[in-house]
């Protein structure tokens, strides 16, 4: 079997909006979702802003689960999906007698817990922590909450290789249905802010204080983010029989592993890594209209990413905006957000914006990176990266269905 | 058994089943052995990997004996170099790792390595990183002062990621947090990358580290169950390859994984009935396999004690193979080790088959059960280890 795969529902949950007509608006309009950090006391630590979201209320989204036996990352993905599949507008009795599953990306998983029963035992002792929190602790909890919410009786794969993991979940759902394992996949990642990431990114030098401004000659570090993203895949059969609205069409995926640093990026595997998602998706460099970055903000990781652009698209490459920006850095959930974005530039004809733009950075002259507004543009294929620590690169890409 | 036995020279072999995957190496690290040919002389012999682990930790733990390894350091495997800031995790990982390479007749160079890579298993990473990350934001008078060099330590994806830097491994490189499903999962994944022509050869394998952390996770949570295995750590890493590629090459494989399915039913208890579930998708597994549940000569399961989740284990296979298939208990030797358990019991079978020829060609499933509903079953043929230019 070798089916065509498209997107025909969008699901998410974020600090510039939930649902897919709050985001989408957000996203043309370059929102911010940054605030000051309420998840957590973040006193004595000298920056306090991240992209939390929170007016999240899981019991307004959530049907099935009892929202108080799952860690808040669960909920995400599981809300996340819940609105995927209410915007795929397909019968839910149907989808859950069907071969349907899911693949959820995240960088932490359930820390948020980890650092509940890690206060109890600072508080009270290891001996005093709660039982029910100690069951909520595995990280694949995150697929179970989504097939559990949905009543999906096939696989539920949580994959944890961190700030590139929701494109890793977007690939392997997308293989799943290209070869009929399955008919139906919810594919996409969810991450909680958490102090103890907060505290190590300060350390790292790599958190900026206030305003993420990728591309940008004065750039100067991420800002933790959280959320749920959630996309909906079927086969283009499946989905014109039940004329289903198609955002994009999966084309393909590449994934590879610098090998070389924990924590430094690779620009020459990076660009191997977008030669590999273009040959799997069947195009050239000059198809790709628009790139989604993994744009963080950081001034190491925004040269490299412009510097393999460069590499593999030659000196006039297409634009590339960061929605990190606006969002703040998802971690596990990054590329879903950003795959939700790359289907909406496709299905509604715009290009997000990479906003708090001021300075072109004359060490990035090949980069137009959409500042600031929104740009119409009519793009057939769109290039989504995303990289993490461990050297593990998975870029997407989504197309346009002809 | 030995009569109807298929054998790598009998002509029904000849056809290996698409999509079908080779082990053509593998390492162990648990408190039983460390090493495929250690691992196998110590299941034969019957011994058990409980230790004492009073005094492992500075903090108290719930019980004084758990499968665990007190004087584990991953400097006496590795060396001092580029070791000294691996959390538990990574260090079981990668030493898995580089125990299944070392096993194995694929040779990796400078010609392949983009196309080798790794699949590893976990619950949450390290536990105890994280934890003891978070730790330092609570205690110190300056939240902010923790140990950026650890900082990766964090990360679930660490040991896959670390392991790849030390074998220089560039191609697909993936973690899978499965919990008690993990070493299923992780198979699975792999599978996808092979016969999607996205790999030629991968790692895979899952690894769970022992914590005053998960021991008292496990203590507060399951105390109340007798007979409950105690808590254990260890890794379980197999080299995988396109079983027809192998054949091709003239190469035999210790075993072949025919099928690895997956679902996800109610949690203990709760509709819909996971027992019904994991009968449904062994029988999945043997169909993919082309196996009738006559042929099944062993099963190696996860049972661990824990009432609600053997029950379920127990009814899947007696529907699916009937009451009477030998089981295969990898917690007597290893313990309950969480996500490195499916590879531990995989490893189990790959250790009776590696020192017994009159089993060659036989055919085992190993099911997993988790205690959110997942369910899965993988199916396996195995050889013994005749070749003579293979360790073990």
């Amino acid at each position: 079997m070798n089916r065509r795969v498209v997107i025909t529902g969008l699901g998410p949950v974020s600090s510039i909006g939930t649902g897919v007509t709050a985001f989408g608006q957000a996203l043309r309009a370059g929102t911010s979702g940054i605030s000051a950090i309420s998840s957590f006391d973040s006193s004595g630590f000298p920056h306090y802003m991240a992209g939390e979201v929170p007016d999240f209320d899981p019991k307004a989204l959530l049907r099935t689960l009892s929202t108080s036996e799952w860690g808040r990352t669960s909920l995400f993905a599981a809300a996340a999906a819940r609105l995927a599949v209410e915007d795929a507008g397909i019968d839910e009795k149907a989808l859950a007698g069907a071969s349907a599953g899911s693949s959820i990306g995240t960088t932490s998983g359930e820390s948020q817990v980890i650092e509940a029963l890690t206060a109890e035992w600072v508080h009270s002792g290891l001996d005093q922590i709660t039982p029910a929190y100690a069951a909520q602790v595995p990280a694949s909890r995150l697929a179970a909450a989504v097939n559990q919410e949905l009543g999906l009786t096939g696989e539920a794969v949580t994959l944890s290789t961190a700030c590139s993991a929701s494109n890793y979940a977007l690939g392997y759902a997308y293989d799943q249905i290209v070869t009929g394992d399955a008919d139906y996949m919810i594919a996409g990642g969810a991450d909680s802010v958490c102090r103890w990431a907060h505290a190590g990114f300060y350390r790292l030098g790599a958190l900026t204080e206030k305003v993420c401004s990728p591309f940008d000659k004065d750039r100067s570090g991420i800002l933790t983010g959280e959320g749920g993203a959630a996309l909906f895949l079927e086969s283009l059969e499946s989905a014109t029989e039940r004329g289903a609205h198609i955002y994009a069409e999966v084309l393909g995926y590449g994934l590879n592993c610098d090998a070389n640093h924990m924590v430094a990026p690779d620009p020459v595997s990076i660009a191997e890594c977008m030669r590999r998602a273009h040959h799997n998706a069947g195009i050239a460099p000059a198809d790709i209209d628009y790139i989604c970055a993994h744009g963080t903000g950081t001034p190491a990781n925004d040269a490299m990413e412009a510097q393999a652009v460069v590499e593999v698209f030659g000196t006039r490459p297409p634009p590339i905006s960061s929605i990190k920006s606006m969002l703040g850095h998802t971690m596990g959930a990054a590329s879903g957000f950003g795959a939700i974005a790359s289907a909406l530039a496709i299905d509604e004809g715009f290009l997000p914006p990479t906003t708090n733009y001021r300075t072109p950075d004359p060490e990035l002259p090949a980069i137009d990176p959409v500042p600031n507004e929104s740009r119409p543009a009519q793009p057939k294929v769109v290039q989504n990266n995303g990289f993490a620590f461990g050297g593990n690169n998975a870029i997407t890409i989504l197309g346009r269905v002809a | 058994m030995n009569a109807t036995a298929i054998t790598p020279d009998t002509p029904g072999h000849r056809g290996v089943r698409e999509n079908t995957l080779a082990i053509t190496g593998w390492g162990v690290v648990t408190s039983l052995a460390i090493g495929a040919g250690e691992f196998t002389t110590a299941i034969g012999e019957g011994r058990s990997g409980l230790r004492d682990v009073t005094g492992m930790f500075d903090e108290e733990l719930p019980e004084h004996e758990a499968f665990a390894m007190p004087d584990f350091k991953v400097r006496d495997h590795l060396g001092r170099k580029g070791t000294s800031f691996f959390d538990r995790s990574t260090s079981l990982g990668l030493l898995g790792c580089t125990l299944a390479l070392d096993d194995t007749d694929l040779t990796v160079t400078d010609d392949n390595r983009d196309r080798v890579g790794i699949v590893l298993g976990t619950t949450a990473g390290s536990i105890k990183a994280t934890s003891d990350y978070s730790r330092e934001t609570l205690e110190g008078d300056r939240p902010f002062r923790v140990n950026p060099v650890l900082f990766p330590n964090t990360v679930m994806n660490c040991a896959a990621g670390q392991s790849a830097i030390w074998l220089g491994l560039k191609g697909v490189n993936a973690t899978v947090a499965g919990g008690r499903l993990a070493g299923l999962s992780a198979l699975r994944y792999a599978r996808n990358q092979i016969r999607r022509g996205y790999a030629d050869a991968l790692l895979v394998g899952s690894a769970e580290e022992f914590s005053p952390h998960t021991a008292w996770f496990s203590h507060r949570q399951h105390s109340a169950e007798e007979g409950r295995a105690k808590v254990g750590e260890g890794s379980a890493v197999f080299v995988v390859e396109n079983a027809e590629a192998v054949r091709a090459q003239g190469r035999t494989p210790d075993a072949e994984v025919l099928a690895v399915e997956v679902g996800t039913y109610g949690a203990p208890g709760r509709e819909p009935d996971a027992g019904a579930g994991l009968a449904d998708c062994v029988g999945r597994a043997l169909r993919r396999a082309a196996v009738e549940p006559s042929q099944v000569r062993a099963v190696a399961t996860g049972e661990s004690g824990i009432a609600r989740l053997d029950d379920i284990e127990r009814r899947g296979i007696e529907s699916a193979l009937g009451a009477e298939v030998w089981r295969v208990r990898a917690t007597e030797w290893v313990g309950e080790c969480q996500s490195a358990s499916g590879s531990l019991q995989i490893a189990a079978l790959l250790a009776g088959h590696r020192g017994h020829p009159e089993l060659d060609g036989a055919v085992s499933v190993v099911t997993s059960v988790s205690p959110d509903g997942g369910v899965g079953a993988a199916v396996l043929r195995g050889w013994h280890r005749a070749r003579g230019d293979h360790r073990g």
